[in-house]
Protein backbone atom coordinates (compact mmCIF):
# COMPACT_ATOMS: atom_id res chain seq x y z
CA UNK A 1 0.00 0.00 0.00
CA UNK A 2 2.78 2.18 1.28
CA UNK A 3 5.40 1.69 -2.11
CA UNK A 4 4.50 4.70 -3.62
CA UNK A 5 4.86 7.04 -0.98
CA UNK A 6 7.74 9.65 -1.71
CA UNK A 7 9.99 10.21 0.99
CA UNK A 8 11.27 13.43 0.16
CA UNK A 9 8.80 16.14 1.40
CA UNK A 10 5.70 13.96 1.04
CA UNK A 11 4.42 15.31 4.32
CA UNK A 12 2.27 12.50 6.26
CA UNK A 13 -0.96 13.55 5.86
CA UNK A 14 -0.87 12.98 2.00
CA UNK A 15 -3.36 10.14 1.17
CA UNK A 16 -1.57 7.51 -0.77
CA UNK A 17 -3.58 5.36 -2.16
CA UNK A 18 -2.66 2.33 -4.58
CA UNK A 19 -5.18 1.01 -6.77
CA UNK A 20 -5.95 -2.56 -6.54
CA UNK A 21 -6.07 -3.53 -10.09
CA UNK A 22 -4.75 -0.77 -12.89
CA UNK A 23 -7.34 1.04 -14.22
CA UNK A 24 -7.54 2.53 -17.60
CA UNK A 25 -7.64 5.98 -18.55
CA UNK A 26 -6.99 8.69 -21.48
CA UNK A 27 -5.03 11.38 -21.62
CA UNK A 28 -6.96 14.93 -21.74
CA UNK A 29 -3.95 17.01 -22.73
CA UNK A 30 -0.66 17.36 -23.99
CA UNK A 31 1.49 16.82 -20.31
CA UNK A 32 4.27 15.13 -19.31
CA UNK A 33 5.49 12.39 -16.98
CA UNK A 34 7.36 13.09 -14.25
CA UNK A 35 9.67 10.76 -11.92
CA UNK A 36 8.22 11.89 -8.91
CA UNK A 37 4.65 13.27 -8.02
CA UNK A 38 5.96 16.72 -8.25
CA UNK A 39 6.52 19.24 -11.05
CA UNK A 40 10.09 20.13 -9.80
CA UNK A 41 11.34 16.58 -10.79
CA UNK A 42 12.95 15.14 -13.51
CA UNK A 43 10.75 14.53 -16.57
CA UNK A 44 10.25 10.99 -17.65
CA UNK A 45 8.35 10.97 -20.53
CA UNK A 46 5.64 13.05 -22.67
CA UNK A 47 2.30 12.24 -23.29
CA UNK A 48 0.24 13.47 -26.18
CA UNK A 49 -3.47 14.20 -25.70
CA UNK A 50 -5.90 11.03 -26.56
CA UNK A 51 -3.09 8.56 -25.07
CA UNK A 52 -4.75 5.57 -23.65
CA UNK A 53 -2.71 4.94 -20.09
CA UNK A 54 -2.98 2.72 -17.27
CA UNK A 55 -3.66 4.14 -13.98
CA UNK A 56 -1.68 2.87 -11.07
CA UNK A 57 -1.45 4.92 -7.70
CA UNK A 58 -2.72 8.25 -6.76
CA UNK A 59 -1.19 10.78 -4.93
CA UNK A 60 -3.08 13.91 -3.51
CA UNK A 61 -3.12 15.90 -7.50
CA UNK A 62 -1.17 13.08 -9.03
CA UNK A 63 -1.63 9.84 -10.69
CA UNK A 64 1.30 6.92 -11.50
CA UNK A 65 0.14 6.21 -15.05
CA UNK A 66 2.20 3.79 -17.70
CA UNK A 67 2.12 5.15 -20.96
CA UNK A 68 3.51 2.66 -23.40
CA UNK A 69 6.85 2.03 -22.30
CA UNK A 70 6.86 4.93 -19.30
CA UNK A 71 5.63 5.25 -16.31
CA UNK A 72 5.42 8.39 -14.24
CA UNK A 73 3.52 10.50 -12.41
CA UNK A 74 0.70 13.31 -14.13
CA UNK A 75 -1.11 15.64 -12.96
CA UNK A 76 -4.61 14.61 -11.74
CA UNK A 77 -6.26 16.92 -13.98
CA UNK A 78 -4.67 15.97 -16.65
CA UNK A 79 -6.34 12.21 -17.17
CA UNK A 80 -10.08 10.92 -17.45
CA UNK A 81 -10.80 7.30 -15.79
CA UNK A 82 -12.42 5.04 -17.95
CA UNK A 83 -11.04 4.09 -21.38
CA UNK A 84 -12.80 4.95 -24.96
CA UNK A 85 -10.52 7.98 -25.64
CA UNK A 86 -11.92 11.41 -26.05
CA UNK A 87 -14.50 10.72 -27.87
CA UNK A 88 -16.74 14.16 -28.79
CA UNK A 89 -14.98 15.94 -26.49
CA UNK A 90 -16.12 19.24 -26.03
CA UNK A 91 -19.47 18.50 -28.41
CA UNK A 92 -22.54 19.69 -26.93
CA UNK A 93 -24.25 16.97 -26.86
CA UNK A 94 -23.14 15.59 -23.68
CA UNK A 95 -25.40 12.63 -23.87
CA UNK A 96 -23.97 11.27 -26.88
CA UNK A 97 -20.70 12.29 -25.46
CA UNK A 98 -21.28 10.50 -22.81
CA UNK A 99 -22.42 7.10 -24.66
CA UNK A 100 -19.42 7.25 -26.89
CA UNK A 101 -16.97 7.36 -23.78
CA UNK A 102 -18.22 4.87 -21.68
CA UNK A 103 -15.77 2.49 -20.75
CA UNK A 104 -18.01 -0.83 -21.87
CA UNK A 105 -15.96 -2.93 -19.31
CA UNK A 106 -17.67 -0.81 -16.48
CA UNK A 107 -21.26 -1.05 -17.61
CA UNK A 108 -22.79 -2.63 -14.53
CA UNK A 109 -26.59 -4.00 -13.95
CA UNK A 110 -28.93 -0.69 -12.14
CA UNK A 111 -31.92 -2.13 -12.81
CA UNK A 112 -34.70 -1.35 -9.97
CA UNK A 113 -32.40 2.09 -10.16
CA UNK A 114 -34.16 5.22 -11.09
CA UNK A 115 -33.02 8.55 -11.73
CA UNK A 116 -34.62 12.44 -11.63
CA UNK A 117 -36.39 13.10 -14.77
CA UNK A 118 -37.40 16.19 -16.15
CA UNK A 119 -41.50 15.48 -15.40
CA UNK A 120 -40.71 14.64 -11.62
CA UNK A 121 -39.35 18.20 -11.59
CA UNK A 122 -41.62 19.88 -13.49
CA UNK A 123 -45.06 18.22 -11.57
CA UNK A 124 -43.45 18.97 -8.47
CA UNK A 125 -45.72 20.48 -5.98
CA UNK A 126 -44.71 23.25 -2.41
CA UNK A 127 -43.73 20.61 0.20
CA UNK A 128 -43.36 22.97 3.40
CA UNK A 129 -42.96 20.09 5.75
CA UNK A 130 -39.90 18.60 4.01
CA UNK A 131 -38.60 22.14 4.12
CA UNK A 132 -38.99 22.98 7.58
CA UNK A 133 -37.16 19.67 8.32
CA UNK A 134 -34.36 20.93 6.05
CA UNK A 135 -34.43 24.10 8.26
CA UNK A 136 -34.46 22.22 11.77
CA UNK A 137 -30.68 20.47 10.26
CA UNK A 138 -29.26 23.96 9.81
CA UNK A 139 -25.47 24.34 11.80
CA UNK A 140 -24.41 27.38 12.95
CA UNK A 141 -20.91 29.30 11.86
CA UNK A 142 -19.88 28.38 15.50
CA UNK A 143 -20.96 24.98 15.15
CA UNK A 144 -19.45 24.57 12.01
CA UNK A 145 -15.80 26.31 13.09
CA UNK A 146 -16.09 23.91 16.02
CA UNK A 147 -16.99 20.97 13.94
CA UNK A 148 -13.88 21.71 11.89
CA UNK A 149 -11.80 22.10 14.79
CA UNK A 150 -12.18 18.79 15.70
CA UNK A 151 -10.90 17.34 13.08
CA UNK A 152 -7.44 20.05 12.51
CA UNK A 153 -9.07 21.78 9.86
CA UNK A 154 -7.64 25.12 9.52
CA UNK A 155 -8.20 28.20 6.88
CA UNK A 156 -5.24 27.78 4.04
CA UNK A 157 -4.67 30.88 2.06
CA UNK A 158 -5.33 29.66 -1.83
CA UNK A 159 -5.73 32.63 -4.47
CA UNK A 160 -8.60 32.26 -6.45
CA UNK A 161 -8.05 30.68 -10.18
CA UNK A 162 -8.42 32.56 -13.36
CA UNK A 163 -10.99 31.27 -16.39
CA UNK A 164 -8.53 30.05 -18.75
CA UNK A 165 -7.64 31.97 -21.76
CA UNK A 166 -10.31 30.08 -24.40
CA UNK A 167 -13.06 30.69 -21.99
CA UNK A 168 -12.45 34.54 -21.21
CA UNK A 169 -14.42 36.52 -24.02
CA UNK A 170 -17.03 33.30 -24.33
CA UNK A 171 -18.86 33.32 -20.89
CA UNK A 172 -21.73 35.12 -20.58
CA UNK A 173 -21.74 34.89 -16.73
CA UNK A 174 -18.58 36.40 -15.97
CA UNK A 175 -19.96 39.67 -18.53
CA UNK A 176 -23.08 39.85 -16.58
CA UNK B 1 -42.36 50.89 -28.33
CA UNK B 2 -46.02 49.92 -28.74
CA UNK B 3 -44.34 46.31 -27.62
CA UNK B 4 -42.63 47.47 -24.66
CA UNK B 5 -45.88 49.11 -22.93
CA UNK B 6 -47.63 45.64 -23.91
CA UNK B 7 -44.66 44.04 -22.06
CA UNK B 8 -45.49 46.25 -19.08
CA UNK B 9 -49.48 45.93 -19.28
CA UNK B 10 -48.70 42.18 -19.28
CA UNK B 11 -46.88 42.04 -16.64
CA UNK B 12 -48.93 44.18 -14.48
CA UNK B 13 -52.40 42.49 -15.43
CA UNK B 14 -51.35 38.92 -14.58
CA UNK B 15 -49.91 40.18 -10.98
CA UNK B 16 -53.47 41.06 -10.32
CA UNK B 17 -54.91 37.58 -10.74
CA UNK B 18 -52.39 35.78 -8.55
CA UNK B 19 -51.69 37.72 -5.44
CA UNK B 20 -52.87 35.59 -3.41
CA UNK B 21 -51.31 32.41 -4.72
CA UNK B 22 -47.92 33.05 -5.69
CA UNK B 23 -45.68 35.59 -3.28
CA UNK B 24 -43.26 36.38 -6.81
CA UNK B 25 -46.26 38.46 -8.15
CA UNK B 26 -46.11 41.13 -5.36
CA UNK B 27 -42.20 40.75 -5.22
CA UNK B 28 -42.38 41.63 -8.89
CA UNK B 29 -44.91 44.34 -8.64
CA UNK B 30 -42.92 45.61 -6.11
CA UNK B 31 -40.33 45.80 -8.69
CA UNK B 32 -42.11 47.38 -11.19
CA UNK B 33 -42.97 50.14 -8.78
CA UNK B 34 -39.92 50.97 -7.90
CA UNK B 35 -39.16 51.17 -11.94
CA UNK B 36 -41.82 53.50 -12.05
CA UNK B 37 -40.98 55.52 -9.22
CA UNK B 38 -37.31 55.81 -10.04
CA UNK B 39 -38.42 56.76 -13.85
CA UNK B 40 -40.34 59.82 -12.36
CA UNK B 41 -37.97 61.32 -10.45
CA UNK B 42 -35.60 61.87 -14.15
CA UNK B 43 -38.62 63.79 -15.45
CA UNK B 44 -38.91 66.52 -12.47
CA UNK B 45 -41.40 68.29 -15.26
CA UNK B 46 -44.32 66.13 -14.09
CA UNK B 47 -45.28 67.15 -10.78
CA UNK B 48 -48.39 65.52 -9.79
CA UNK B 49 -47.66 62.28 -9.55
CA UNK B 50 -49.93 59.80 -12.08
CA UNK B 51 -51.80 57.18 -10.68
CA UNK B 52 -49.71 54.20 -9.73
CA UNK B 53 -49.50 52.15 -13.12
CA UNK B 54 -48.67 49.02 -10.45
CA UNK B 55 -52.35 49.57 -9.37
CA UNK B 56 -54.20 49.72 -12.38
CA UNK B 57 -55.31 46.13 -13.59
CA UNK B 58 -56.55 47.50 -16.90
CA UNK B 59 -52.95 48.95 -17.24
CA UNK B 60 -53.42 49.54 -21.20
CA UNK B 61 -52.79 53.29 -20.94
CA UNK B 62 -50.26 53.86 -18.62
CA UNK B 63 -49.09 57.93 -18.08
CA UNK B 64 -47.84 58.25 -21.96
CA UNK B 65 -44.23 60.43 -20.64
CA UNK B 66 -42.77 57.65 -19.15
CA UNK B 67 -39.94 55.52 -20.49
CA UNK B 68 -39.26 52.32 -19.74
CA UNK B 69 -37.68 50.29 -22.41
CA UNK B 70 -38.29 46.42 -22.53
CA UNK B 71 -34.95 45.79 -21.41
CA UNK B 72 -35.00 48.31 -18.64
CA UNK B 73 -37.76 46.37 -17.10
CA UNK B 74 -36.46 43.32 -17.37
CA UNK B 75 -33.10 44.12 -15.29
CA UNK B 76 -35.73 45.84 -12.96
CA UNK B 77 -37.57 42.89 -12.79
CA UNK B 78 -34.79 40.38 -12.12
CA UNK B 79 -31.44 42.29 -12.22
CA UNK B 80 -30.78 43.34 -7.90
CA UNK B 81 -32.51 41.27 -5.82
CA UNK B 82 -32.21 41.48 -2.30
CA UNK B 83 -30.99 38.67 -0.18
CA UNK B 84 -34.88 38.38 1.12
CA UNK B 85 -35.73 38.28 -2.16
CA UNK B 86 -33.52 35.97 -3.28
CA UNK B 87 -34.45 33.99 -0.23
CA UNK B 88 -37.88 33.72 -1.23
CA UNK B 89 -37.26 32.73 -4.54
CA UNK B 90 -34.51 29.63 -3.36
CA UNK B 91 -37.33 28.75 -0.83
CA UNK B 92 -39.72 28.14 -3.48
CA UNK B 93 -37.29 26.45 -5.66
CA UNK B 94 -36.21 24.10 -2.80
CA UNK B 95 -39.72 23.40 -1.54
CA UNK B 96 -41.06 22.29 -4.72
CA UNK B 97 -37.82 20.35 -5.75
CA UNK B 98 -38.56 18.57 -2.29
CA UNK B 99 -41.83 17.87 -3.62
CA UNK B 100 -40.34 15.54 -5.87
CA UNK B 101 -38.07 14.03 -4.00
CA UNK B 102 -38.00 13.70 0.49
CA UNK B 103 -34.87 14.01 2.28
CA UNK B 104 -33.29 11.11 3.83
CA UNK B 105 -34.82 10.55 7.34
CA UNK B 106 -31.15 10.32 8.82
CA UNK B 107 -30.61 13.41 11.66
CA UNK B 108 -26.95 12.44 11.91
CA UNK B 109 -26.53 12.35 8.28
CA UNK B 110 -28.25 15.64 7.49
CA UNK B 111 -26.67 16.78 10.66
CA UNK B 112 -23.09 15.84 9.21
CA UNK B 113 -23.67 17.26 5.71
CA UNK B 114 -25.02 20.67 7.31
CA UNK B 115 -21.73 21.13 9.16
CA UNK B 116 -19.18 20.23 6.06
CA UNK B 117 -21.14 22.59 3.70
CA UNK B 118 -21.30 25.58 6.85
CA UNK B 119 -17.98 25.33 7.15
CA UNK B 120 -17.08 25.36 3.33
CA UNK B 121 -19.70 28.25 2.49
CA UNK B 122 -17.60 30.47 5.41
CA UNK B 123 -15.05 30.68 3.11
CA UNK B 124 -17.23 32.04 0.38
CA UNK B 125 -17.49 35.96 -0.03
CA UNK B 126 -21.22 36.34 0.81
CA UNK B 127 -22.34 36.86 4.72
CA UNK B 128 -25.58 36.94 3.81
CA UNK B 129 -26.90 33.81 2.78
CA UNK B 130 -28.11 31.53 5.70
CA UNK B 131 -26.88 28.31 4.00
CA UNK B 132 -29.06 24.90 4.55
CA UNK B 133 -27.96 21.46 3.25
CA UNK B 134 -29.70 18.46 2.55
CA UNK B 135 -29.73 14.67 1.38
CA UNK B 136 -32.33 13.57 -0.77
CA UNK B 137 -33.64 9.84 -0.83
CA UNK B 138 -33.10 9.01 -4.41
CA UNK B 139 -31.22 7.01 -6.75
CA UNK B 140 -30.52 9.74 -9.01
CA UNK B 141 -26.65 10.84 -8.80
CA UNK B 142 -26.67 14.80 -8.76
CA UNK B 143 -26.14 18.09 -6.64
CA UNK B 144 -28.39 21.12 -6.99
CA UNK B 145 -27.95 24.29 -5.44
CA UNK B 146 -31.22 26.85 -5.20
CA UNK B 147 -30.91 30.57 -4.88
CA UNK B 148 -30.27 31.57 -0.94
CA UNK B 149 -28.42 28.91 -0.12
CA UNK B 150 -31.07 25.77 0.03
CA UNK B 151 -27.94 22.97 -1.29
CA UNK B 152 -28.81 19.55 -1.68
CA UNK B 153 -26.98 16.29 -2.74
CA UNK B 154 -28.75 13.36 -3.42
CA UNK B 155 -28.16 9.90 -1.86
CA UNK B 156 -27.35 8.15 -5.22
CA UNK B 157 -24.00 10.87 -5.43
CA UNK B 158 -23.55 10.61 -1.63
CA UNK B 159 -23.12 6.79 -1.49
CA UNK B 160 -20.18 7.06 -3.87
CA UNK B 161 -17.78 9.67 -1.72
CA UNK B 162 -15.01 8.11 0.03
CA UNK B 163 -14.11 10.86 2.29
CA UNK B 164 -15.27 14.05 3.96
CA UNK B 165 -12.89 16.07 1.18
CA UNK B 166 -14.91 14.75 -1.95
CA UNK B 167 -18.30 15.85 0.35
CA UNK B 168 -16.76 18.95 0.47
CA UNK B 169 -15.74 19.80 -3.19
CA UNK B 170 -19.35 18.58 -4.24
CA UNK B 171 -20.82 20.94 -1.84
CA UNK B 172 -18.68 23.38 -2.50
CA UNK B 173 -19.66 23.45 -6.47
CA UNK B 174 -23.15 24.13 -5.65
CA UNK B 175 -22.20 26.83 -2.95
CA UNK B 176 -20.26 28.78 -5.78
CA UNK B 177 -23.40 28.45 -7.60
CA UNK B 178 -25.69 30.29 -4.91
CA UNK B 179 -22.11 32.98 -4.45
CA UNK B 180 -22.25 33.48 -8.23
CA UNK B 181 -26.16 33.56 -8.62
CA UNK B 182 -26.04 31.68 -11.32
CA UNK B 183 -29.65 30.25 -11.23
CA UNK B 184 -30.65 34.51 -10.54
CA UNK B 185 -29.01 34.81 -13.84
CA UNK B 186 -31.09 32.60 -16.09
CA UNK B 187 -34.34 33.37 -14.18
CA UNK B 188 -33.61 36.82 -15.04
CA UNK B 189 -33.04 36.15 -18.75
CA UNK B 190 -35.83 33.52 -19.45
CA UNK B 191 -38.25 35.60 -17.88
CA UNK B 192 -37.63 38.74 -19.97
CA UNK B 193 -37.61 36.49 -22.93
CA UNK B 194 -40.80 34.32 -22.30
CA UNK B 195 -42.75 38.27 -21.74
CA UNK B 196 -41.21 39.44 -24.54
CA UNK B 197 -42.27 36.21 -26.30
CA UNK B 198 -45.50 36.55 -25.07
CA UNK B 199 -46.62 40.07 -25.73
CA UNK B 200 -44.90 40.14 -29.21
CA UNK B 201 -47.61 36.87 -29.41
CA UNK B 202 -50.49 38.68 -28.03
CA UNK B 203 -51.60 35.10 -26.83
CA UNK B 204 -51.63 35.77 -23.16
CA UNK B 205 -55.81 34.73 -21.96
CA UNK B 206 -54.56 33.42 -18.89
CA UNK B 207 -52.61 35.41 -16.45
CA UNK B 208 -51.75 32.46 -14.03
CA UNK B 209 -50.01 31.06 -17.44
CA UNK B 210 -47.54 34.51 -17.13
CA UNK B 211 -46.42 34.22 -14.11
CA UNK B 212 -45.45 30.53 -14.97
CA UNK B 213 -44.08 31.56 -17.63
CA UNK B 214 -42.13 34.22 -15.40
CA UNK B 215 -40.64 31.45 -12.78
CA UNK B 216 -41.24 27.85 -14.87
CA UNK B 217 -43.21 25.10 -13.33
CA UNK B 218 -42.52 23.13 -10.06
CA UNK B 219 -38.41 22.89 -9.77
CA UNK B 220 -37.74 22.49 -13.49
CA UNK B 221 -35.32 25.10 -13.02
CA UNK B 222 -33.16 22.59 -11.64
CA UNK B 223 -34.09 20.64 -15.17
CA UNK B 224 -33.38 23.29 -17.40
CA UNK B 225 -29.69 23.49 -16.10
CA UNK B 226 -27.33 26.23 -16.55
CA UNK B 227 -24.78 27.40 -19.26
CA UNK B 228 -21.74 25.40 -19.17
CA UNK B 229 -19.18 28.14 -18.45
CA UNK B 230 -21.46 29.02 -15.20
CA UNK B 231 -20.29 25.01 -14.72
CA UNK B 232 -16.85 24.90 -15.14
CA UNK B 233 -16.71 28.62 -13.27
CA UNK B 234 -18.04 26.42 -10.36
CA UNK B 235 -15.80 23.73 -10.12
CA UNK B 236 -12.93 26.62 -10.36
CA UNK B 237 -14.71 28.29 -7.45
CA UNK B 238 -15.54 25.18 -5.74
CA UNK B 239 -12.07 23.46 -5.30
CA UNK B 240 -10.79 26.62 -4.27
CA UNK B 241 -13.33 26.94 -1.54
CA UNK B 242 -12.46 23.39 -0.28
CA UNK B 243 -8.90 24.16 -0.47
CA UNK B 244 -9.56 27.37 1.70
CA UNK B 245 -11.38 24.94 4.09
CA UNK B 246 -8.43 23.19 5.16
CA UNK B 247 -9.90 20.32 2.49
CA UNK B 248 -7.61 18.57 -0.07
CA UNK B 249 -8.41 20.41 -3.23
CA UNK B 250 -8.81 17.45 -5.51
CA UNK B 251 -12.33 16.50 -3.76
CA UNK B 252 -14.26 17.57 -6.48
CA UNK B 253 -11.78 15.86 -9.22
CA UNK B 254 -12.22 12.53 -7.71
CA UNK B 255 -15.77 12.72 -7.72
CA UNK B 256 -15.65 13.72 -11.47
CA UNK B 257 -13.44 11.15 -12.40
CA UNK B 258 -15.63 8.30 -10.65
CA UNK B 259 -18.34 9.82 -12.65
CA UNK B 260 -16.56 10.06 -15.87
CA UNK B 261 -16.39 6.14 -15.39
CA UNK B 262 -20.11 5.32 -14.94
CA UNK B 263 -21.43 3.49 -17.66
CA UNK B 264 -23.56 5.43 -20.05
CA UNK B 265 -27.47 5.37 -20.27
CA UNK B 266 -27.53 4.72 -16.70
CA UNK B 267 -31.05 6.62 -15.80
CA UNK B 268 -29.26 7.75 -12.54
CA UNK B 269 -26.71 10.41 -14.36
CA UNK B 270 -29.42 10.96 -17.28
CA UNK B 271 -30.21 14.42 -15.26
CA UNK B 272 -27.02 15.09 -14.99
CA UNK B 273 -25.55 14.88 -18.16
CA UNK B 274 -28.72 16.56 -19.61
CA UNK B 275 -27.51 19.82 -16.98
CA UNK B 276 -23.88 19.57 -17.12
CA UNK B 277 -20.48 19.26 -19.46
CA UNK B 278 -19.22 15.50 -19.24
CA UNK B 279 -17.40 15.01 -16.36
CA UNK B 280 -14.01 14.39 -19.23
CA UNK B 281 -14.55 17.99 -19.84
CA UNK B 282 -14.83 19.43 -16.69
CA UNK B 283 -11.75 18.06 -15.42
CA UNK B 284 -9.85 19.38 -18.66
CA UNK B 285 -11.72 22.85 -18.21
CA UNK B 286 -10.22 22.39 -14.68
CA UNK B 287 -7.06 21.44 -15.48
CA UNK B 288 -6.33 24.38 -18.19
CA UNK B 289 -7.40 26.52 -15.40
CA UNK B 290 -4.81 24.61 -12.12
CA UNK B 291 -1.73 23.57 -14.17
CA UNK B 292 0.78 23.84 -11.21
CA UNK B 293 -1.16 26.41 -8.74
CA UNK B 294 -2.48 23.84 -6.22
CA UNK B 295 0.72 21.91 -6.12
CA UNK B 296 1.83 23.85 -2.80
CA UNK B 297 -1.94 22.98 -1.15
CA UNK B 298 -1.74 20.02 1.05
CA UNK B 299 -5.79 19.61 2.59
CA UNK B 300 -7.09 16.66 4.58
CA UNK B 301 -9.41 14.15 3.08
CA UNK B 302 -10.86 12.68 6.18
CA UNK B 303 -12.11 9.26 4.82
CA UNK B 304 -12.44 8.22 8.46
CA UNK B 305 -15.13 10.96 9.13
CA UNK B 306 -17.23 10.80 6.04
CA UNK B 307 -20.73 9.72 7.37
CA UNK B 308 -21.94 6.38 6.28
CA UNK B 309 -25.93 5.88 5.50
CA UNK B 310 -27.06 2.90 7.17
Amino acid sequence: MKRFLIPAGALALCAVAASALAAPGTVLRNDKLYSQPNASSSVAASVPKGASVDILAKQGGWLRVTSGKSTGWIRLLSVRAGAGGLGGAGLGDVVGAATTRSDPSRVVAVAGLRGLNDEDLKQARFNGEELARMNAWQATPAQARSFAAQSGLTTANVAALPAPQSNRTSSPWETN
Amino acid sequence: MKIKWMVLAVVLVSFSGVASGLDFGKLLEERVKQELNKDRKTQPEQTSPAPDAAQNTAAPSPPAKQKIDARQLGFALFGDYSPEEETRIGRQIAGDLLGAVPLVRDDKLQRYVNLVGNWVALQSSRKDVTWRFGVLDTDDINAFAAPGGYIFVTRGLYQRLNNEAELAGVLAHEIAHVTLKHHLKVLKQSSLIGALGQAAGNKVKDSDQVVQNLIGNGAEIMARGLDKNAEFEADRVGIVLAARAGYDPWGLPEVLQDLAGLPAKDSRTSLLYKTHPHPADRLAELGEAVGGRLDAVHGKDLPGRLYRIR
